[in-house]
């Protein structure tokens, strides 16, 4: 077979050999047995004869080898592409018309595949990725959903879950990278030493992290990712021993990652051992994840998750016997689950994808609607000549291959501009934030994509040519020749295809818009949610603070000092600083508990945001004063212990009298009375996940003292537009120190922008495309319309000669227009019922019926079908009938 | 040519391979080859001569390449590949089995019956 057609390749690339040596060989013959002849005494005359009886005619015998070579396939499908090209090129407003229809929709198509592709099908770069489980642990009593995995967790579970084949943590972060006066800042991982192993992936050249490297003395180790290595080593491959300085600390390299190495959708540059202490591992820490740390574990080859998560509940169920806390923990719902990695990172954005390519899909098949009626139609004006060529001999096999190259041709030069217009739509969705979705960078217009692209649209030619062909051979011939020379009406059969073609085609248009308008009306309620505080011309940023430089007091010293700075420069009028701003992406949460409060069985220690704030943040942010007073700069300084709680943790815990005054602890236990908090005021309520946040969870303010942490930000209040302070701000740091960046600088209003793009983008999108949709739509029944007037011209003209008036003739085909747009819309009514019910998880505070939504939809489809109809209506009432019957 | 015989169908292909098993041969060669070894007894149709060649080379039982034949003129050339040599076997022994089986059947008397 192979054999057969790589000759077959041979001879079709080198055509003019083959004829030619085909000549060649006969020739010779010829002459060879006329030599043997006139040699045996032969005239020359009867030599010639006699070899022309016996060889027969030359052109017979090519014609033979040709097939017998199976060549002859190829000329025969030339002919018809030549043929099929004429013909496109001779109907230059169809073929355009087709041609834009299969851009852009086939275009959309691979736009939004691109997108499934990368996040949902395309394997991540591991072997055996699918064995791959994330393990979390969970309070979903205390308002927890999700709290990583803590220190404790690893080494209790390391080797000890015979589900898993290896196990092992990791945590995000960022880092000081480089010498002092050439510092980055760059995304790190720091894991534990069996993480690649666990991956299945490890270090190009060089070696992974060891156990001894797991304590803050001996980690001194990074493993570089190929980027890095190339960008800040030019890929020497004598890097190893080498050292980087890491948050000011120098470290060892001892490992490079290959190329593909990706974890989800980290940027990570540089790897560090995970180190802890001792006393971090002990079971009294075993439910302090915080959602820093995560688990991933590869699941036995013979194991199951189900298998897994039983092993897993049951090791927990062993270490809760003896630990103080298991009443609570219990109480809290507390469990680890286990969860597919993939799955689990981009669950949240799976219905929108899923819902952006069922609405583009919808669009693929409006627009195949469309296309296959234009070409009924076209069909129809061929019918004649399809009859005489048929009554003329053509085989049905030939006329089905003709009609297959005609569609496979158009489908294919639409495919190839469709990838044109899909190679711009990738780049319209980074700019709506595609490449920020989980796995979104991996988004490429690559040759598998165009692989997919091109081979889809042959099946579609090929899927075209079906109801086309069907149409040119169903009739019989002398019944074309007949209708069509007495100028009747088309077939009944015809008719009702290319009108369920529109009515589907509507139905499908309104689906769209109606699906488009509920992501639409979401968006504008959700907009619409106040986050809490006043976000306009508030700028904030986040600061970096090495640990190594900046340890507890030198991070006071160094918030004290930036407030300093920035309180007298012109235009801001306040500032402060936070440990964790609204809509940052950070969400942990943590305990607390209220002294006098006693929690009623089956309440746990809930989870609180927490924040330490310093100078004056709740004036820079401008939140609104409930009760009592907000923290000053003086509160981080006291001994005494004072903080402010946000009016839903008030409410939870004091709802019939004023927090103000009461005390609490951090964490989940009461400790000494001098390390309670007092209550001095109360502020608002404040979105800090997302607009959508409808837990109010309760959220407690710290002097910064109190509570510092890893990263800083900054929030500046400005009188003028918040985005042009963002120079002076970095150069107010840099004064500071000059190897300390800001880095995300960012207005309030833009973090809650940016927090709605997943929002935002997906009803753009299924905007433009319900626009395509009904643009689509309205050719297609322009289309139709038209050719139906055409088709009647000589009825038309009969009726008016017998005296029917225009109006009645236009009346008439608006009716049939009305009536396909009244089964269209009820049919499309049926469809946005459960597409809504499909995608209510999409949407906010919207019912998936949604009464004025749907009559929008209605109304516009109506409007545009309509303006589509009119068209054709009126130029039915223009035929005169003179012309009309003078036409045969 | 009264003396020759028809063609049975399908037994050009075995000729061909046959008469290109002994030597490489030019298309004109195989016609003469035929002749020579079947006596002049069988008549090779010679218009399905080339388009079997044609076949047989596509289906790769022989190949083809350019060479000069004995008066120095430039011919195509046929040889036979291991496939084809393969083919040609099996062929040779089917038929020798048809024919002894037709040779038998049609010689039994009624002694026999």
């Amino acid at each position: 077979m192979i054999q057969r057609l790589r000759s077959l390749f041979r001879v079709l690339t080198r055509r003019r050999d083959f004829e030619e040596g085909m000549s060649e060989e006969l020739r010779f013959h010829i002459e060879q047995s006329m030599d043997d002849l006139m040699g045996s005494g032969m005239s020359q005359e009867k030599a010639a004869r006699m070899i022309q009886a016996e060889l027969g005619s030359s052109i017979n015998i090519k014609a033979d080898c040709r097939e017998a070579f199976g060549v002859h396939f190829f000329d025969e499908f030339r002919r018809q592409f030549s043929y099929a090209a004429r013909l496109l090129r001779k109907t230059p407003a169809f073929t355009a018309t087709a041609l834009l229809t299969l851009a852009v929709c086939f275009g959309a198509n691979l736009t939004i595949f691109a997108v499934l592709d990368s996040v949902l099908l395309r394997p991540m770069p591991f072997p055996e990725p699918d064995r791959l489980m994330m393990i979390f642990n969970t309070y979903p009593k205390a308002g927890v959903d999700r709290d990583g995995s803590s220190l404790t967790n690893y080494y209790e579970r390391r080797g000890r879950i015979p589900a898993f084949s290896s196990l092992s943590i990791y945590s995000y972060g960022t880092e000081i990278v480089g010498e002092p006066g050439s510092t980055e800042r760059l995304q790190t991982m720091r894991v534990s030493p069996d993480f690649f192993s666990t991956l299945r992936l490890g270090p190009a050249f060089g070696r992974t992290f060891t156990d001894e490297e797991t304590t803050s003395e001996t980690n001194h180790v990074a493993i570089l990712s190929d980027a890095f290595w190339h960008q800040r080593f030019n890929a020497d491959p004598n890097v190893l021993g080498k050292q980087i300085r890491v948050n000011s600390v120098p470290r060892k390299v001892i490992g490079v990652l290959p190329p593909s190495f990706r974890f989800l959708s980290s940027d990570a540059r540089v790897f560090l051992p995970l180190a802890s202490r001792p006393e971090d591992r002990a079971p009294s820490r075993r439910h302090s994840g915080g959602n820093v740390i995560q688990m991933v574990a590869r699941l036995q080859p013979d194991a199951s998750r189900a298998q897994a998560q039983s092993e897993l509940d049951a090791q927990n169920a062993a270490l809760e016997v003896d630990d103080p806390q298991a009443k609570m923990i219990a109480d809290a719902g507390f469990r680890s689950l286990v969860v597919p990695l993939r799955a689990d990172h981009v669950a949240a954005v799976r219905p929108t994808l899923l819902l952006l390519e069922a609405g583009v899909l919808v669009l693929l098949l409006i627009g195949a609607a469309n296309l296959v009626n234009l070409l009924l139609i076209r069909a129809n004006g061929r019918i004649k000549e399809l009859a005489v060529r048929q009554a003329l001999g053509a085989g049905w096999g030939y006329l089905v291959s003709e009609v297959v190259v005609e569609t496979t041709l158009l489908t294919f030069a639409g495919g190839l501009l469709g990838l044109a217009v899909g190679a711009g739509g990738i780049q319209l969705l980074r700019g709506l934030g595609a490449d920020r979705l989980p796995l979104g960078s991996r988004i490429v217009f690559d040759a598998r994509l165009a692989m997919v692209g091109l081979v889809s649209a042959i099946l579609m030619g090929i899927v075209f040519a079906v109801p086309v062909a069907w149409f040119n051979l169903r009739r019989h011939l002398g019944n074309a020749l007949h209708s069509e020379s007495r100028g009747g009406t088309s077939g009944r059969g015809a008719q009702i295809l290319r009108h369920s073609f529109i009515v589907s085609q509507i139905a499908l248009a309104f689906i769209l818009l109606a699906g488009a308008g509920l992501l639409g009306l979401s968006l504008q309620r959700v907009m619409a949610v106040s986050p809490g505080f006043q976000s306009d011309n508030v700028l904030t940023g986040q600061i970096l603070l090495p640990w190594a430089d900046y340890p507890e007091a030198g991070r006071l010293k160094f918030t004290e000092n930036l407030m300093d700075n920035l309180d007298h420069l012109p235009g801001v009028l306040s500032a402060g600083v936070v440990s964790n701003v609204p809509f940052s992406g950070i969400n942990g949460k943590s305990a607390a508990t209220v002294a006098g409060h006693v929690r009623h069985p089956g309440e746990s220690a809930r989870g609180h945001y927490s924040y330490g704030v310093a100078g004056d943040y709740f004036r820079a942010m401008g939140f609104s004063l409930r009760a009592g007073r907000f923290l000053t700069a003086d509160d981080s300084r006291r001994s005494q212990r004072f903080c402010v709680v946000d009016e839903d943790f008030a409410r939870y815990y004091w709802p019939n009298a004023s927090a103000v005054g009461q005390r609490l602890w951090e964490g989940s236990e009461a400790g000494k009375d001098a390390e309670a908090f007092t209550i001095v005021g109360v502020v608002g309520g404040v979105k800090q996940a997302g607009l959508t946040e409808n837990e109010a969870q309760g959220a407690i303010y710290y002097p910064y003292a109190f509570r510092i942490g890893d990263s800083v930000f900054v929030a500046v209040r400005t009188s003028l537009p918040p985005e042009s302070l963002a120079l002076t701000l970095q150069k107010v740091v840099r004064q500071i120190d000059a190897n300390v960046p800001v880095s995300d600088l960012r207005s309030m209003d833009t973090r809650i922008a940016d927090s709605l793009v997943t929002r935002r983008s997906p009803a753009l999108l299924a905007g433009l495309f319900s626009g395509i949709a009904l643009l689509l739509t309205s050719i297609g029944t322009y289309g139709v319309l038209s050719y139906a007037v055409a088709q009647r011209r000589r009825e038309i003209g009969v009726r008016m000669a017998l005296g029917a008036q225009p109006g009645q003739i236009r009346i008439q085909f608006l009716s049939l227009s009305l009536r396909l747009l009244t089964a269209g819309t009820v049919l499309g009514l049926i469809g946005a019922w459960q597409a809504g019910r499909a995608m209510r998880s999409l949407l906010f505070q919207v019912p998936p019926l949604n009464v004025a939504v749907l009559a929008a939809a209605a109304c516009v489809t109506a409007i545009v079908c309509l303006a589509a109809c009119l068209l054709p209506s009126q130029r039915a009432a223009q035929i005169s009938p003179m012309e009309a019957l003078a036409e045969e | 040519m009264d003396k020759s015989a028809e063609l049975l169908p399908g037994t050009l292909d075995m000729l061909i391979l046959k008469a290109v098993s002994l030597k490489p041969l030019h298309g004109y060669g195989v016609l003469l080859r035929i002749r020579q070894i079947s006596k002049d007894a069988l008549e090779i149709p010679q218009g399905s001569l080339y388009p079997a060649l044609y076949r047989l080379e596509h289906h790769g039982l022989i190949t083809a390449e350019w060479g000069q034949s004995e008066n120095n003129r430039r011919a195509k050339f046929y040889t036979l590949t291991a496939i084809g040599r393969r083919r040609l076997r099996e062929e040779t022994a089917g038929w020798n089995r048809l024919a002894s089986a037709m040779a038998a059947a049609l010689s039994a008397t009624s002694e026999e019956v």
